[in-house]
């Protein structure tokens, strides 16, 4: 009698346990969701062009920054647009390392993806997304994000050389594109968030897929510094491995 | 009681070889005190001469309000701006006191050498005040070694050199930098792209003086700058030796794309007048309208090592003091009491005879005397030889958290040595003072048929 209640709680449990929704996420892949919510960021695997906006609202002030940005697979090529005293500046992505390149710079200088770039945005906000190749992640539950179902992802850097040392991920469960991130130090401290729009369409002869139009960043430590990304004009394009090459662009 | 240091210097003959004793002590006691107090007045100065002028901290240091906690962070915000050192410069010539007032640019970025960037933390100097700064007899006397570079020469002397700009000798060495500007006769052609997998690379990086840096300017953008490495120098901190980066004001400000700067230092003529200058400048500042905070050289916050440092010296000076003197005292009381016991028929005869007995403390105090004023000025003379010794010697120590060495040198502090030898002879006076009243207490009968010790 008391061996059948027994069975009968474990078989319960588990059921409960089988039906819940961490268990109904771990069929869905961390790996898979963040491979997916990267193509639409940029970390495709033919060539891609963009321009980029950084608008930053700053104590009053507002700066605004442009940029031509190529990428292909591990790989971008960042060039500054506007102001005009930023002309001719280039940020080269060479998988981790970025070289910053400027004229009449004798050589060029690796500098780090967590520095500032423009506001609140790091240099490795600007340039592709490869979150899936980046951080190790797990997905850590499920929550509502603007009345859209999304699973909460753990991401967790592999290296040191990345833009941050922990991100917390909400990616949609319908369309498997994040839609919010938090940023935090080491330590587990928030410093910024990010929310994500989707208004582009990227045409590409894989087909057509959702890609990002708008970053917010919002300064989390009471600040209230906002910077947006405008992604735009996002196409498909051919560059080829040289086009990458540190050499080559310093020429 | 006429003769009576007459008197008292014929008794300490009666017991010479005890009272060389207790001579001696006090002897080696004052020595060992003063030349300590010599070496912490030394370590106090240097220290000091350090934090105020090498560091260039300045006896009085002048943020913008919240500046010192985060102007690196935000420097926009929290910088000073051109009206507003202006403004500062005209309340700091209004008081004769002040003997410079110089303005300081902090920054971070990234130096690289064409294959690896390494951090830096930037301090942007004004020339004419480095080199008013180096020359500062205090620098010269105390600092002298840390205020010279190891390799190159100072920023004042390289206007010729476009870029030129100082590393630390822990950063020349992280980015292979380990020569400078001068030499290389004729400057070497800048190889654009090294190849950083090629093996030997250390003789690549060290073939030429450039290096480039990278930082955020103001307004948050990316910023580069090609620069020259003129000299390689130790800072006074071990701490700050991988990272520090000196460069002209107006380059950094260039590189930063500003005209502001991190904070401004005042240089006194002398150093005790800080609180009072200090006091004085905040009122006129504030007078004016600039949302400012001035710091002492004297507050943790701004001098942490310093203060630290000597707050721990001075405890362990003050322990020291109190061992030593404990040692003398329990010496003289010791020397005392066996000396009133072996004389208490002399004693006893001194008060038939119609002494008082003050007089006849009076006597023994001035003996208790006559020791310890031998025992102190012999200590002097001898802390005088021991501290020549030492300099002739050219001994070499490195100082804790200090990168570099620096000769031993304990010239006995005159007015430490003073207030040390004041205390050992008052608790000497005071214990051969205990030891004889209570003595005296006794019948002068007793006195006189007591057998001695």
């Amino acid at each position: 009698m008391v061996r059948n209640w027994f069975i009968g709680k474990i078989g319960l449990a588990a059921l409960l346990l089988l039906g819940s929704p961490q268990a109904r996420a771990q069929a869905v892949t961390a790996e898979a969701l963040l491979q997916e919510s990267d193509r639409a960021r940029g970390g495709v695997a033919g060539g891609i062009t963009w321009n980029a906006t950084v608008e930053a609202e700053e104590e009053g002030q507002k700066t605004s920054r442009s940029f031509l940005v190529k990428a292909r697979e591990n790989d971008a090529l960042v060039e500054a647009l506007a102001p005009p005293r930023h002309k001719g500046e280039i940020m080269l992505f060479n998988d981790r390392i970025i070289w910053f390149i400027k004229p009449g710079l004798r050589r060029p200088v690796s500098i780090s993806p967590r520095q500032r770039l423009s506001g609140d945005a790091a240099n490795g906000d600007i340039a592709s997304t490869n979150y899936a190749r980046d951080y190790q992640g797990t997905i850590a539950g499920e929550e509502s994000v603007n009345g859209e179902e999304t699973y909460l992802l753990e991401l967790k850097a592999r290296g040191k050389n990345v833009t941050y040392d922990r991100i917390r991920y909400w990616i949609s469960k319908k369309k498997h594109l994040g839609v919010k991130a938090e940023f935090l130090t080491v330590s587990g401290t928030v410093f910024k968030t990010a929310a994500f729009e989707y208004g582009s369409v990227l045409r590409s002869p894989a087909g057509d897929f959702p890609f990002v139009s708008v970053m917010t960043i919002r300064d989390a430590t009471g600040s209230g510094a906002v910077t947006r990304i405008l992604f735009e004009t996002p196409r498909a394009e051919k560059h080829p491995v040289t086009m990458f090459n540190i050499n080559n662009v310093v020429r | 009681m006429k003769g009576a240091w007459r008197l008292a210097a014929r008794n300490l003959r009666r017991n010479r070889r005890r009272n060389l004793a207790v001579g001696l002590a006090i002897t080696i006691g004052f020595a060992g005190l003063s030349l300590m107090g010599g070496y912490f007045a030394r370590v106090d100065i240097f220290l000091r001469t350090c934090a105020v002028y090498l560091q260039h901290g300045g006896h009085l240091r002048i943020y913008h309000k919240d500046g010192f906690d985060r102007a690196l962070a935000k420097p926009a915000r929290f910088s000073l701006t051109q009206a507003q050192q202006d403004a500062i410069r005209q309340a700091a010539a209004e008081d004769p006191r002040v003997a410079l007032t110089a303005g300081y640019l902090r920054g971070m970025g990234l130096a690289g050498n064409g294959c690896r960037s390494v951090p830096f933390l930037a301090l942007g100097i004004d020339p004419q005040d480095e080199r008013q700064l180096r020359n500062h007899p205090d620098v010269l006397r105390y600092c002298g070694d840390l205020a010279l570079p190891l390799r190159g020469r100072p920023l004042y002397q390289a206007a010729d050199v476009e870029g030129g700009i100082g590393l630390a000798s822990g950063l020349s060495a992280l980015l292979g930098k380990t020569r400078v500007h001068d030499d290389f006769p004729r400057p070497p052609p800048v190889a654009a792209l090294p190849d950083c997998n090629r093996p030997g690379m250390a003789a690549l990086f060290a073939a030429d003086a450039s290096v480039q840096l990278a930082g955020a300017a103001f307004d948050g953008s990316v910023t580069a700058l090609d620069a020259e490495v003129v000299q390689i120098f130790h800072t006074p901190s071990i701490e700050t030796e991988d990272l520090e980066l000196h460069a002209g004001l107006a380059m950094l400000q260039r590189f930063y794309d500003t005209d502001s700067v991190s904070y401004m230092a005042l240089y006194l003529r002398d150093e005790r007048d800080a609180p009072e200058v200090g006091r004085q400048l905040r009122a006129r500042i504030e007078s004016r309208g600039i949302p400012a905070a001035v710091y002492e050289f004297t507050e943790e916050k701004v001098n942490p090592y310093y203060v630290g440092t000597m707050t721990f010296i001075r405890s362990m000076a003050g322990f020291i003091i109190l061992i030593v003197s404990a040692v003398v005292v329990l010496g003289v009381m010791n020397t005392t009491t066996i000396t009133v016991y072996e004389r208490s028929r002399e004693l006893g005869t001194l008060r038939a005879l119609g002494y008082r007995k003050s007089q006849v403390v009076g006597l023994m105090l001035r003996e208790v005397f006559l020791i310890g004023l031998s025992g102190i000025l012999s200590g002097l003379v001898l802390a005088q030889a021991v501290a020549w010794i030492v300099q002739a010697a050219n001994l070499r120590v490195k100082p804790p958290g200090v990168p570099g060495t620096m000769q031993i040198v304990i010239p006995p502090n005159l007015v430490f040595s003073f207030w040390v030898g004041a205390l050992m002879l008052s608790l000497s006076l005071a214990v051969a003072w205990l030891v004889v009243g209570r003595r005296l207490r006794e019948r002068t009968s007793e006195l006189l048929i007591a057998i001695n010790a």
